[in-house]
């Protein structure tokens, strides 16, 4: 008889379980994998009026492949390209020509860059004629940046972007577990002690289920959220990190201890061993998980 | 005669009116961006933005830019999240763009038309005020520069589903020297 409610309450939590790797997966299984993004923008001159005609050229640096564009009477244009970076040109009669030493276009995702174009001196229409004697304007390159400071890179912000996204997630998820766990805690009056009542236990034990799924979904989201290269932990996410080697465990042991207890109670025994623990436990892995989200949301 | 006296006169006043060619680089500089949440606020702040000054014919253009990867607000995530919603992967650098005319460039308060290109998106800013003091031969430029979220296109991130404010202030120290 307690076998049988053991495995049954135990069958829930696998059912529970297999339910939230399914939540987990998702994600990943749904990755997008459309192979080409737009670079789209408006052209306009100094006054900011729209530039109809202006042609727009894009030149692969990775490829070598060139793409033009010309822009409508809105001033507006728009390439499609595969991913990857771009050296940009605008050309317009009558106005000096502006590169763009290095733009990123990103898979399924639309790229703003719009153009700004000086009208050429009208004595000469050349725009190296502007004045011989002024000197250049200074440019990017008189900064002496390196290279990797000054290219796009694609993959890197695709990286961050998912990144970002699987920790919106975490955070929502991180939330709504907190609410299930306050829930467990107060329905854990009802658990034990003298107001100990079979249907209370019940409750106590579905919720608490219920919880340790949500943790576990939101923990994932966390866990594989993409890493980016070179980046060393700092600030208060270190002890958020840190926390999560007290509220971890305690969120695998407290389930196990509570189907202990659960099993001690129902078979009229008194909660003994490392059952009686069951309460201390969770006390402390709420505590740890209630200070997790107070690091990243206050500042010390 | 009188135009040969007039020809003299201007070539002598006319490098005082409009200045002699000079060129400028950046020295030490802290560029600090001031982000508010309900729940708190942050700072970060770069020490790594590069600069150079062309003036010509009373007319001066700076060009300014920090990798967007260089400010530290102290706090890893943060960072992380701030390079993610601002594009700094696809979009590396931040630059600003100054013109001033060179009389203005005296004042002990100089008001200038800045061109910020940053995350992608290009923004003007008009008349910012900046304060000016004379060390030597080197000059400091201090200012705010009243940027906003909206200004550039960029979505205001949340903590625990509350935005951070859209006002992004840049406190903008320089120290600018004769090339």
């Amino acid at each position: 008889m307690i076998g049988n409610n053991v495995c049954g309450w135990l069958g829930r939590v696998r059912r529970l379980v297999v339910v939230c790797l399914c939540a987990t997966l998702a994600p990943f299984l749904a990755a997008q994998t459309a192979a080409t993004g737009t670079l789209t923008g408006k052209v306009v001159d100094a006054s900011g009026a729209a530039v109809a005609s202006a042609r727009m050229t894009a030149v692969s640096t990775d490829a070598g492949q060139t793409q033009t564009a010309t822009s409508g009477a809105d001033g507006v244009y728009r390439l499609t390209l595969p991913p990857g970076n771009y050296r940009l040109k605008f050309e317009a009669s009558g106005f000096v020509t502006v590169e763009i030493p290095s733009a990123t276009v990103v898979a399924s995702e639309t790229s703003v860059l719009d153009g700004k174009l000086d009208a050429v001196a009208q004595s000469s229409q050349q725009p190296a004629a502007k004045s011989p004697e002024k000197p250049a304007e200074p440019s990017l390159n008189d900064l002496g940046f390196p290279a990797d400071q000054t290219a796009g890179n694609a993959a890197e912000q695709m990286r961050l972007d998912k990144r970002s996204h699987m920790l919106k997630i975490h955070q929502r998820l991180g939330l709504i577990t907190a609410g299930a766990l306050v829930a467990t805690l107060v329905l854990s009056n009802g658990a034990a002690g003298r107001n100990s009542t079979a249907s209370g236990r019940e409750l106590h034990a579905a919720v608490g289920g219920v919880t340790a799924g949500l943790y576990i979904t939101t923990a994932s989201f966390a866990i594989f959220a993409p890493k980016i290269a070179g980046t060393k932990t700092r600030g208060p996410i270190r002890v958020h990190k840190a926390l999560a080697f007290i509220h971890g465990p305690g969120m695998i042991l407290t389930p196990i201890l509570g189907a202990l207890a659960y099993e001690q109670r129902s078979s009229g025994e008194k909660v003994h061993g490392i059952a009686s623990a069951h309460g201390a436990v969770g006390t402390v892995t709420a505590i740890a998980y209630g200070a997790a989200m107070l690091s990243v949301v206050f500042k010390f | 005669m009188n135009q040969r006296i007039l020809a003299a006169f201007w070539l002598l006043v006319s490098p005082i009116l409009w200045g002699a060619d000079s060129q400028w680089v950046l020295g030490q500089s802290t560029l600090s961006y001031h982000v508010s949440h309900p729940l708190h606020e942050s700072v970060g702040v770069s020490h790594q933005a590069r600069g150079k000054g062309v003036c010509h014919a009373g007319q001066c253009d700076f060009l300014i830019a920090a990798p967007v990867k260089s400010f530290d607000s102290g706090d890893s995530n943060r960072d992380l999240h701030m390079l993610q919603v601002t594009r700094g992967a696809q979009f590396p650098l931040v630059t600003v763009r100054v013109a001033v005319s060179e009389t203005e460039i005296t004042s002990a308060t100089i008001h200038c038309d800045l061109e910020i290109q940053f995350a992608g998106q290009t923004a003007r800013y008009k008349q910012v005020p900046f304060q000016r003091e004379v060390h030597g031969n080197e000059v400091r430029i201090a200012g705010t520069i009243p940027a906003t979220l909206s200004d550039f296109k960029i979505d205001p991130p949340s903590l625990l589903t509350v935005p951070i404010k859209n006002d992004i202030p840049v406190r903008v120290d320089m120290t600018w020297h004769p090339q």
